[in-house]
């Protein structure tokens, strides 16, 4: 409390209490405020799980999540082709954004000079800020016929006898083309949280470290590495989260069809994309509006798994300077 | 180890070899972005014309006739605005209210770790959420209902970048406030948020510009329509659905335009990306060093 | 500084307002009402509310164009969204039209949709002009049953068995639509399927991009609406494309009313009823009862002055006997 109390002129004593009340008042409503994040959360879950109920009761969760057969139509929904679909494009992604994004971290903390870092920055930014549909209409304009001109043709000379990289469908569209604009999308989230963790660990410890002779890149890899790793896996986690639930610029380049990927070259309907491409028939064909909602809420749950647990871990983390 | 300084001594290569690498992942992902201005602006660029951005729709448009985009303009310019609005209205206090309040309280803990969770949360799944509402109010597609669900989408990312830039506030300025007498909320009010006026600023635009460019959760949440959103129960046109509507369509002259739609809209995002970095500039001048 | 922020926020509050006042008033009504002039009946004022199958959309907004400089009083609101969603909007009275680029099933008459048709539109089979075959497919044509070995049942994969000649081993690129759209709807139902999902091939998303994968595999086959297939100003075919004929009167070769190489043959053949139905249908517009007022004005407009905008736009227009009976149903 302040220390107006300790005043005892009477006029004065008026005002602060006053004042002291309004501290108060805002005191309270501001913390009902606070209880919006939390409750929104539970809100938001309650709600999909509400409209889901309907096909919920009707097909086990095995049903739904391992199903391979996706006719709504004639009532079959299997969602295994969609979770697939999602997954291979997020881990295609991943493998491509996370080794140079760790890379470009470990440079700007650690190498870079102030100018560099000063350049990198709105460089990051800009490519944080542009909108998802803008990157689907680059995928679609720049990835697409870079995969079915230069990538396909490669591949089917020198990687034919792999099976994952095999040229199964003669667009350009597909698991590559989705997994190269995801990569790009989630770059600036990754490089951005393993820079705060780099940041983390004490100088001396480098120092210590250069002090006998070492170069640059032994102490990284003995010291620094080790510490921060589990900050890098949180990194990857959230890229993951965030590229589980990226829709627009995916569903542009990944080609929509429910077929259960075999080779990056496939063409995957990622459940995003499900979502939102079906969403005007929702209500036609029963159960196809609790079905999506359905996908929704699993993503929802994926999402957040991914999300607290790499969060608590960074919050951890950062909080030790 | 061995402490000849011979500089071809494995160790040292290696160093350069990862230099090398870690340069060039650098020159990638600055190039990527570079790669991704070049191609909107060279495909979008010739079919962008004056009647794109002063125009709304005329009936052949779809078909490659006149008119432009202005409902889509206008649209996702009202509707950022009222969402980035509704949000600031519960950002700034929860923001200040964890600064002030709980600092290092549990409670503080779990309300930060739920925006985080929001933040994380695909704008996708809000629209869901934001559509399940729809049914079970038996409201329709409208301005109103995209504004309130931008606003979701917005809140954990104004709120985060808020707290982000209030937790720094020097400790000295807010003490000396509390010492001669001011309460916790006039020191909120009045010293916390003109300090970090421009990081607040940089907050609100950066949610301001996600709003604009956010198409999954407006897009079972506002509809379309060609016209000019005059009411708020009425639905409305945004930028990235018009951008993704035209892209589908059998005319070239139409995808062409969704190209220049496409490159309008990321026009607009720089623009308030540089806005924001020049105006937290411009209002370091109400912060004391 | 604090005053600029509070006027910011007041003008941004105000603006908010001000959009929530001035438009017009009732958002649960599905629209402003259909209010007709009754005592001048030129005089038409209001708001009608669209929804619907994209197939149709380009359509629907140029006759609100049209309708509305007939009668300025009148304002439209277009949606797209698929027939699904416009039936769905026309039940639930969220919209006054929906487009349905599809017959109505039972169910939604039961639920008191009422329907009329307005315009036809087909779907038509497309092959690369670089098919090793083409000549051969061009003189023979494909039958319906040939489709159905194809696209449902999988029992035809090389180009050999469809023109009858076994020495020709080049398989069959067969590619569908995975987007929920018509015209997969269309020539599901034509090939022998039940519905979309019954077709094989592989998935395109979105009709350009079909037309374009199989302009460019000279082994593919697809299919696709008159207006993604005909150049619409110069009435050829799209480059790249040809249409194998369908043989219809199963004879065995195609005939000249069943190859079309240019619009007009197609619009033709399609008008008159000599090209199937499915895969040619009838685009209809839906509305929860029978349409009065100023939406059935709308309507009987389009039936009459409002067809004359369909052929340049790739629609095929009513026949007058089909006029007439859409219009007697409107009584």
């Amino acid at each position: 409390m302040s220390l107006i109390r300790a005043r005892t002129d009477s006029p004065f004593r008026a005002a602060a209490a006053a004042r002291a009340r309004k501290d108060e008042n805002a005191r309270r409503a501001f913390f009902v405020i606070t209880l919006l994040p939390v409750a929104l959360i539970l809100v938001i879950s309650a709600a999909l799980f509400v409209r889901a109920w309907p096909i919920l009761s009707v097909y086990s969760p095995a049903d739904l999540l391992f199903g391979k057969i996706w006719k709504p139509a004639s009532g079959q929904f299997g969602f295994l082709p969609f979770i697939l679909g999602t997954v291979w494009v997020t881990v295609v992604g991943l493998l491509l954004a996370v080794p140079p994004c760790i890379l470009v971290s470990i440079y700007l903390s650690e190498y870079a000079h102030d100018r560099t870092r000063a350049l990198a920055k709105p460089v990051l930014d800009l490519l944080a800020a542009i909108p998802p549909v803008v990157y689907g209409v680059w995928g679609l304009l720049a990835i697409v016929p870079f995969v079915d001109d230069v990538l396909a043709p490669l591949a089917d000379r020198w990687l034919a006898a792999v099976p994952i990289f095999r040229v199964t469908q003669p667009t350009g569209f597909g698991i590559l083309a989705g997994g190269i604009v995801l990569a790009v999308m989630i770059a600036p989230l990754i490089i951005s949280v393993t820079f705060e963790v780099f940041l983390t660990v004490p100088n001396d410890l480098r120092h210590a470290s250069l002090a006998v002779g070492a170069t640059r890149w032994q102490t990284i890899r003995t010291i620094v590495l080790p510490k921060v790793m589990p900050g890098i896996v949180a990194a990857a986690a959230l890229g993951t989260s965030r590229a589980f639930g990226e829709t627009i610029a995916v569903l542009m380049v990944v080609g929509n069809v429910p077929n259960i990927p075999t080779s990056v070259f496939d063409t995957a309907y990622p459940l995003p994309a499900l979502i939102a491409n079906n969403y005007g028939e929702m209500m036609s064909i029963p159960l196809y509006d609790a079905a999506l909602l359905g996908a929704a809420l699993v993503l929802l749950a994926v999402v957040l798994v991914f999300n607290i647990l790499s969060m608590l871990a960074l919050q951890r983390m950062t909080r030790r300077t | 180890m061995n402490m000849k300084k011979n500089r071809f001594e494995r160790r040292h290569l290696m160093e350069a070899l990862m230099k090398a690498l870690m340069r060039g992942s650098f020159v990638i992902v600055a190039g990527a972005l570079g790669l991704i201005l070049w191609t909107i602006i060279a495909r979008g660029l010739p079919s962008l014309s004056w009647s794109m951005v002063s125009q709304v729709p005329k009936g052949g448009y779809y078909m490659g006739k006149e008119g432009g985009i202005l409902n889509a303009i206008i649209g996702s310019a009202y509707l950022a605005s009222g969402g980035t609005l509704l949000a600031v209205l519960l950002s700034l206090p929860i923001a200040l209210y964890l600064k002030t309040y709980l600092g290092t309280s549990k409670w503080g803990g779990y309300v930060r770790l739920s925006l985080d969770v929001l933040w994380g949360i695909p704008s996708i799944v809000y629209g869901a959420f934001g559509f399940a509402l729809m049914i079970m109010f038996g409201m329709r597609a409208s301005l109103l209902a995209g504004i309130i669900v931008l606003a979701l989408v917005e809140l954990p990312i104004m709120t985060r970048a808020m707290d982000e830039v209030i937790r720094r506030m020097p400790a000295d300025l807010e003490q000396a406030a509390l010492a001669l007498g001011s309460t916790k909320l006039e020191v909120a009010l009045s010293v916390v948020t003109r300090q970090m006026l421009p990081g607040i600023v940089t907050a609100i635009l950066l949610a301001f510009g996600r709003g604009i460019g956010d198409a999954a959760s407006v897009l079972f949440t506002a509809g379309y329509t060609d016209r000019i959103p005059t009411s708020l129960m009425r639905p409305t046109a945004s930028l990235p659905l018009a951008v993704f509507f035209q892209l589908g369509s059998p005319y070239a002259e139409v995808r062409e335009r969704g190209y220049a739609a496409a490159l309008i809209l990321t026009i607009i995002v720089l623009a308030v990306s540089f806005g924001a970095r020049f105006l937290s500039g411009r209002l370091n001048r109400y912060t004391v060093k | 500084m604090r005053k600029l922020t509070l006027c910011l926020f007041s003008l941004l509050t105000i603006a908010s307002l001000a959009l929530g006042a001035c438009g017009p008033a009732g958002g649960s009504a599905s629209s402003s009402g259909p209010e007709a002039g009754a005592s001048d009946p030129g005089a038409l004022s209001g708001t009608i509310s669209v929804s619907g199958a994209f197939a149709l959309y380009p359509m629907m907004t140029v006759w609100a164009e049209e309708f509305s400089r007939l009668h300025p009083g009148v304002q439209f609101d277009v949606q797209g969204g698929g027939a699904g969603k416009g039936m769905t909007d026309a039940i639930a009275g969220a919209v006054d039209i929906g487009m349905i680029s599809r017959s109505i099933k039972p169910e939604e008459e039961a639920q008191g949709i009422f329907w009329v048709s307005v315009t036809k539109d087909a779907v038509f089979p497309i092959i690369s002009e670089k098919n090793p075959v083409a000549d051969g497919v061009m003189a023979k044509g494909i039958t319906q049953e040939v489709f159905n070995k194809i696209y449902v049942t999988g029992e035809i994969v090389t180009w050999g068995q469809v023109i009858g000649d076994p020495s020709v081993t080049d398989e069959i690129h067969v590619f569908t639509r995975s987007d929920a759209a018509g015209a997969a709807e269309q020539w599901a139902k034509y090939s022998g399927g039940k519905a979309q999902e019954d077709l094989l091939g592989v998935g395109v998303n979105g009709e350009p991009p079909m037309v374009d994968t199989v302009m460019k595999d000279p082994l593919g086959i697809g299919y696709g609406n008159l207006n993604s297939i005909f150049d619409l100003s110069g009435g050829g075919l799209v480059p790249g494309i040809l249409i194998p004929p369908i043989d219809i009167n199963g004879n065995g070769q195609a005939d000249a009313d069943e190859t079309y190489t240019v619009k007009e043959d197609a619009f033709g053949a399609v008008a008159t009823g000599k090209y199937p139905s499915p895969p040619a249908r009838f685009e209809n517009l839906a509305t929860k009862g029978k349409p009065t007022g100023l939406v059935l004005a709308f309507i009987q407009w389009i039936l009459t002055d409002g067809q004359q905008y369909l052929e340049a736009a790739g629609y095929v227009p009513l026949t007058a006997e089909q006029q007439a009976e859409s219009l007697a149903k409107l009584k």
